[in-house]
């Protein structure tokens, strides 16, 4: 007995050395991540790289944790508030700059080189020149149609607003919607509305502009003559796609991350990519994820993760897995060779939008995405443009 | 030492088996009420939510509520959610309890049946009235039309006139077993010699209902119609899960707005100023409860 209490002593001591060993070295412990994908195959790729990263050292164990996207921001405040965050987060860029404005956010400036990196999505991260975060990966949105009913309908893929105007008509049924998009009154509904704003040439903070009533005018023109379904309101992106699947809709704005899903659930369907039909200029939104390290958690650990994440293999599983395009020029080039559908995105992505960054932006898309609902539903294109610009100049101001 | 022994020798030790209870409401519900009531005081957003100085500007939050149209259209709102609710919920309720009290052979299963609504939960009843009540694959719509009872689809949780009804039937139909269980049982508590004398006495089943069974439910009618407007008035989950407020605010209630603007638009202070007013409200209708019932208790008396 005494014999197996000392060799139990022993093993404790010796573990204790080696875990001081590893704490000396540097990064050790436990990292959480929280993110919010729904789909399961971009979970299951998460997973994936989490335990080969865990397979591969022994100092730091990564663990991830879904939280809904409707939650997330509710999760992330109230975490903040009673000291209960992870210590690695992968969020939703246009959210970057409010968190970081809170302090919520580590510093990263110097200890992670994105000097390759697009400079729109390490923008999102980026506050008065300080780094916050490491973009993900970026996506963007097209125009997809579904081949079958557009050629039932004798149409061809429109370009301009009054050809998706007259395609979307024709492709209207009973059953069937010619175009739609998320609209819901939240950030998502904005990274779609969005589109037609750019397109018109305003800027997102011009609503009570030219362009910014026009895209009003032309959203409810699509609505009021049945072009577009109104149930869109309460169709996430995820709904979109599932009713364009479906068959229950011709043509959508939808973004990169949607392909993978659709080519694996429904391999027969044909449809295809294209531009979003376009007013003035050409126009898409810049969408994607960013990693931002957790002020006060266990930061060196997280980075160490974050450069396991973000090396040119494990970046390149992750990205395709996820349907996004690398946010690391060096990696993007070549990663779509062969692939018509995915180049259509990484050329519309010279044309993509950010949105802020701006840690106010959360109430500047709440007036916009307002001011879209509003016209959906019956207001008036001029008064709602108004009404979105007050409330955006006293934003501003 | 003396002093505690005699501190607990008289009746005082009761107070020590209130303790935990005390303690427990004090960290769990005084805490984020005294909170939540000095956030609505302050100018708290995403710049000063975690660092940097928080001011107390007064009534500032208030001031700006005032000011704002969404505020009071959720007052609005609520308000017409909450009666809407209460009026059917306890009118359908109470048909339904008076029908059940009378014991015939499968009155006690289909009553238990009846509990369901109330006891699934709120997110998955949201979502299923969602895809009901969706315009073109919806089976209220598919019904309605097939019977030849409106001509084309309604646009039922995406029009501003009408989003609010859907919302309203699917929390009624949440809320009856409630009503028709506690009024079920205020009903068994009316001795049966009543009826039977009344009976006697000549009075039909109409009288015996006014002037029987009303008056001595007076006390658990004033109670349930609290307590749902309580229940009712604060919401939440049901409205964010069918239409989160929307489409443009024509189902924003107060409990909804207070989490866009805390969790959505940042504005933490502004947010705390919606669910003060709310709780204010709430507050009122409890005072009235409590001189109601006092009053009932001093007429016995």
């Amino acid at each position: 007995m005494k014999k197996l209490l000392g060799i139990l002593l022993i093993v404790c001591l010796l573990t204790g050395i080696a875990a001081a060993g590893a704490f000396a070295e540097g990064a050790s412990g436990d990292v959480e991540i929280w993110y919010y994908w729904e789909t399961e195959g971009h979970q299951k790729a998460l997973s994936h790289i989490i335990e080969e990263f865990n397979a591969s050292q022994s100092a730091i164990k990564v663990s991830a944790k879904y939280v809904p996207f409707a939650d997330f921001k509710k999760q992330l405040s109230i975490g903040a508030a009673a000291d209960a965050l992870p210590d690695l987060v992968i969020l939703d860029n246009p959210d970057h700059a409010a968190y970081a404005a809170m302090g919520v956010f580590a510093d990263i400036t110097g200890k992670f080189d994105v000097s390759t990196y697009y400079p729109g999505p390490v923008n999102s991260c980026t506050l008065d020149g300080k780094l916050y975060g490491v973009p993900f990966g970026s996506n963007d949105l097209v125009l997809f149609y579904n081949e079958d009913m557009l050629a039932a309908a004798g149409c061809k893929v429109p370009t301009t607003w009054d050809e998706l105007l007259e395609t979307a008509k024709a492709c209207s049924s009973d059953k069937v919607s010619g175009f739609a998009h998320s609209s819901l009154q939240n950030e998502e509904g904005t990274f779609n509305f969005l589109t037609w704003v750019w397109s018109a040439g305003a800027t997102a903070y011009e609503m009570n502009s030219e362009g910014g009533i026009k895209a009003l005018t032309q959203v409810k023109k699509m609505v009021d003559e049945g072009a577009m379904t109104q149930e869109a309101i309460n169709w996430t992106q995820g709904d979109t796609m599932n009713q364009f699947i479906s068959g229950n809709l011709a043509m959508m704005i939808n973004g990169t991350w949607q392909i993978p899903t659709m080519r694996s659930e429904v391999p027969d369907l044909k449809w295809n990519v294209a531009p979003i039909p376009q007013d003035k200029v050409q126009a898409s939104g810049l969408g994607g994820e960013n990693y931002a390290v957790i002020a006060g958690g266990n930061e060196e650990a997280a980075i160490e993760f974050l450069k396991y994440a973000t090396s040119k293999d494990v970046c390149l599983y992750m990205m395709n897995a996820m349907g996004y395009i690398s946010s690391d020029s060096t990696i993007a080039e070549g990663q779509f060779e062969g692939d018509p559908v995915y180049q259509v995105f990484v050329d519309e992505m010279k044309y993509a939008n950010a949105r802020g960054p701006l840690p106010t932006w959360p109430q500047i898309s709440d007036a916009i995405s307002l001011a879209f609902n509003e016209v959906m539903t019956g207001t008036d294109p001029v008064a709602a443009a108004e009404k979105a610009q007050a409330t955006i100049d006293s934003i501003l101001k | 030492m003396n002093r505690i022994k005699a501190f607990f020798r008289h009746d005082n030790i009761g107070l020590l088996f209130a303790l935990p209870a005390v303690v427990y409401m004090l960290v769990f519900v005084g805490y984020p009420i005294v909170h939540n009531i000095i956030l609505g005081f302050q100018d708290v957003d995403v710049m000063n939510f975690l660092r940097g100085q928080k001011h107390f500007i007064g009534f500032g939050n208030y001031v700006q509520l005032f000011h704002d149209e969404v505020f009071f259209k959720s007052v609005a709102n609520t308000f017409v959610f909450t009666v809407s609710c209460l009026v059917f919920q306890f009118l359908i309720g109470f048909a339904l309890a008076l029908f059940f009290n009378r014991e015939f052979s499968i009155a006690r299963p289909v009553r238990g049946i009846l509990m369901m609504p109330w006891m699934i939960p709120m997110t998955v009843t949201a979502l299923m009235f969602k895809f009901m009540f969706s315009t073109k694959v919806g089976v209220v719509n598919n019904i309605l039309t097939g019977l030849g009872i409106v001509p084309e689809n309604i646009e039922w949780l995406t029009d501003q006139g009408i989003a609010m009804i859907p919302v309203i039937i699917t929390n009624i139909w949440i809320g009856i077993p409630f009503n028709m269980i506690l009024i079920s049982t205020g009903l068994t508590s009316i001795p049966g010699e009543l009826y039977e004398s009344a009976s006697i006495d000549g009075a039909g089943r109409f009288q015996q209902f006014t002037r029987i069974t009303l008056p001595l439910m007076r006390s658990t009618i004033e109670s349930i119609l609290v307590l749902g407007f309580i229940y009712t008035f604060k919401v939440y989950d049901l409205v964010y899960v069918m239409t989160s407020g929307g489409p443009v605010n024509s189902t924003q209630l107060m409990s909804t707005y207070s989490y866009k603007l805390s969790f959505d638009n940042f504005l933490y202070s502004k947010g705390s100023a919606v669910a003060n007013a709310l709780l204010v409200i709430l507050l009122l209708v409890g005072v009235v409860y409590v001189r109601i019932t006092s009053r009932g208790e001093e007429a016995y008396e």
